[in-house]
């Protein structure tokens, strides 16, 4: 069953420099109980589409298309009904746990918040719950923790928190922007077993957002691959990561550590005035004529979709 | 056999914490290593562990609570005129690309700043610029551009740029990829090994990144409780099975 469904997304923003195109024409579908990894390196427009279903781009963003969470278009609902479901229904664990919690709260104040909020729980309940969530999440001492201040915590501690919080009203889609970035490898292991807990706990379905090929490759069943705005192949993990097909997915794979960090050649393209034609086609070893003018179509070759002239 | 460029010798740090009833917490506990001329030694360990503070305490940027350090054989003076010479000698490259630089610089004010700092007379910037960019990979128009309009990994190299224009010898490299992406952390992995190569550069490289550290260095030490408790100078195998 479908649970979220992003169909055309287009969202620019304006800028002194002109209209930054940030993600260009998007579709994809999240299932139930499902997780879907969305990677591809920074400024794909990874966060932007999750900032997009929880509506809280900056003024300046434009959007276009649908995002449709159980047929209803969140793009058209007002911020009365969006808050019926932001935390409820769909959550965002951020990026930076060191911005994302407030310094002069306690880490029971901003747990129990949405408790208190949504549910109308009492604090004194509010807390017990949060208390029993942390003993859940594995968390050692959670009587104390609650009684924290986020100044008092590791950042491993303080992304466990966000977690925790994130998930405390039991939402049926989890986002999880960059949640292991910054994180020594102990601490990655940490966080991803907690979002596999969460997710199979409640039963909810995730979009897992990273630049970083493991823990996508760990967490998730489908993946998704993001350049320059735009999701050049898509489809179930094992299966990119056996055999990849679009030679931007063979440079990202070819960059990781285990292949000997071969780099791919470039840098990204401007966002503002993107090549014509294929995004890739500057840094593609494969490219031809035809690239430098056109954006070929999607195809679906071995049970994946990819955007590449090599399978047209 | 290579010169000792840098000797660590019982490096020890501890803090004071508390308002009002002062406790000691210990950070690091008689550390001591020695990296030789054109090599690179990993420091690894858990985050917390006091890997940035050993870095700053190299560079200067702290002060040891005792201990020393020699730097080619001389230890390390703290008079103002010899300890200018050695800072530019001995560079840092920090974590976060960019909080790294002035975000209300232009990136061309940046590096004018360095050459002012090393007197380069002005008929000479515009070359000694373009010849830095070429070195780290950058095109001329990101000149005109602030922190905030570039990349991570261009925010990188131009830091890279800055430290390259004071030709130091030895670079403590601060876990410089971990806020990258993986293909972006490739490209300065690889241009880190070339410039090395070509200056004969001598690296601290501290990570937790186990990869990182063995496809970066030849000898490393691990820090756990404030001591760094192993040492390799074997071969990158033996490195990566330490680790």
């Amino acid at each position: 069953m479908t649970l979220l469904e992003i169909k055309n997304l287009k969202v620019t923003f304006e800028s002194s420099l002109g209209k930054v195109k940030a993600v260009e024409d998007i579709s994809f579908k999240l299932m139930a109980g499902e997780t879907l990894a969305l990677v591809g390196e920074t400024g794909s427009g990874k966060s932007t589409i999750a900032h997009s279903i929880m509506n809280i781009l900056p003024p300046n963003a434009a959007v276009k298309g649908k995002i449709l969470f159980r047929n209803q278009d969140l793009l058209q609902m007002s911020e009365k009904e969006l808050s019926q479901i932001r935390g409820k229904e769909i959550s965002l664990i951020m990026q930076n746990p060191a911005l994302a919690l407030n310094p002069v709260f306690s880490i029971g104040h901003q747990m129990t918040e949405p408790l208190v909020i949504h549910e109308s729980l009492k604090k004194s309940k509010a807390i017990l719950q949060a208390q029993d969530l942390l003993k859940r999440l594995h968390f050692k001492g959670p009587g104390v923790a609650i009684k924290s201040y986020p100044f008092e915590m590791s950042g491993g501690m303080k992304q466990r928190i966000l977690i925790g919080i994130s998930v405390i009203l039991n939402p049926k889609v989890i986002i999880a922007d960059e949640p292991t970035k910054g994180l020594d490898s102990r601490l990655k292991t940490m966080v991803l077993e907690e979002l596999k807990l969460v997710k199979e706990m409640e039963h909810s379905s995730m979009l897992f957002i990273s630049h970083d090929l493991h823990p996508a490759r760990e967490i998730s069943d489908q993946i998704a691959v993001l350049y320059a705005g735009e999701i050049l192949e898509s489809g179930l993990t094992v299966d990119f990561f056996k055999e990849p097909l679009h030679p931007y997915s063979k440079g990202l794979l070819e960059s990781l550590p285990e292949k000997g960090f071969k780099p791919i050649p470039g840098t990204p393209p401007s966002m503002i005035h993107p090549p014509e034609g294929c995004k890739f086609h500057p840094r593609c070893p494969y490219k031809k004529e035809i690239c430098t003018r056109k954006m070929p179509d999607k195809v679906t070759i071995k049970g994946r979709d990819v955007k590449c002239v090599l399978y047209n | 056999m290579c010169a000792v460029q840098l000797e660590i010798r019982n490096i020890s740090k501890t803090y004071e914490t508390g308002l009002f009833s002062k406790k000691r917490k210990s950070i690091l506990k008689d550390i001591s290593f020695r990296v030789e001329k054109g090599q690179t030694f990993g420091i690894v360990g858990e985050s917390g562990t006091g890997k940035t503070t050993l870095g700053k305490i190299i560079a200067a940027i702290e002060k040891p609570t005792s201990g020393e350090i020699f730097f080619r054989g001389n230890p390390l003076k703290r008079k103002k005129e010899e300890f200018t010479t050695f800072r530019r000698k001995i560079q840092m490259m920090f974590q976060d690309p960019e909080g790294s630089l002035n975000p209300k610089k232009t990136i061309q004010r940046s590096l004018v700043e360095v050459l002012d700092l090393i007197k380069i007379p002005r008929e000479k910037r515009t070359a000694v610029i373009q010849d830095i960019l070429r070195t780290v990979g950058l095109s001329e128009e990101i000149l005109v551009r602030y922190p905030n309009q570039i990349s991570g990994g261009q925010n990188q190299r131009v830091t890279l740029a800055r430290i390259l224009l004071l030709k130091p010898e030895l670079i403590i490299l601060d876990e410089p990829t971990s806020a990258l992406d993986t293909s972006v952390k490739a490209q300065i992995l690889n241009l880190l090994k070339q410039l090395q190569q070509e200056r004969n550069l001598t690296y601290v490289y501290i990570s937790h990144d186990r990869d990182v550290i063995r496809f970066m260095c030849h000898d490393i030490g691990t820090i756990i409780n404030g001591r760094l408790s192993s040492m390799s100078s074997s071969t990158v195998e033996g490195i990566s099975q330490r680790v």
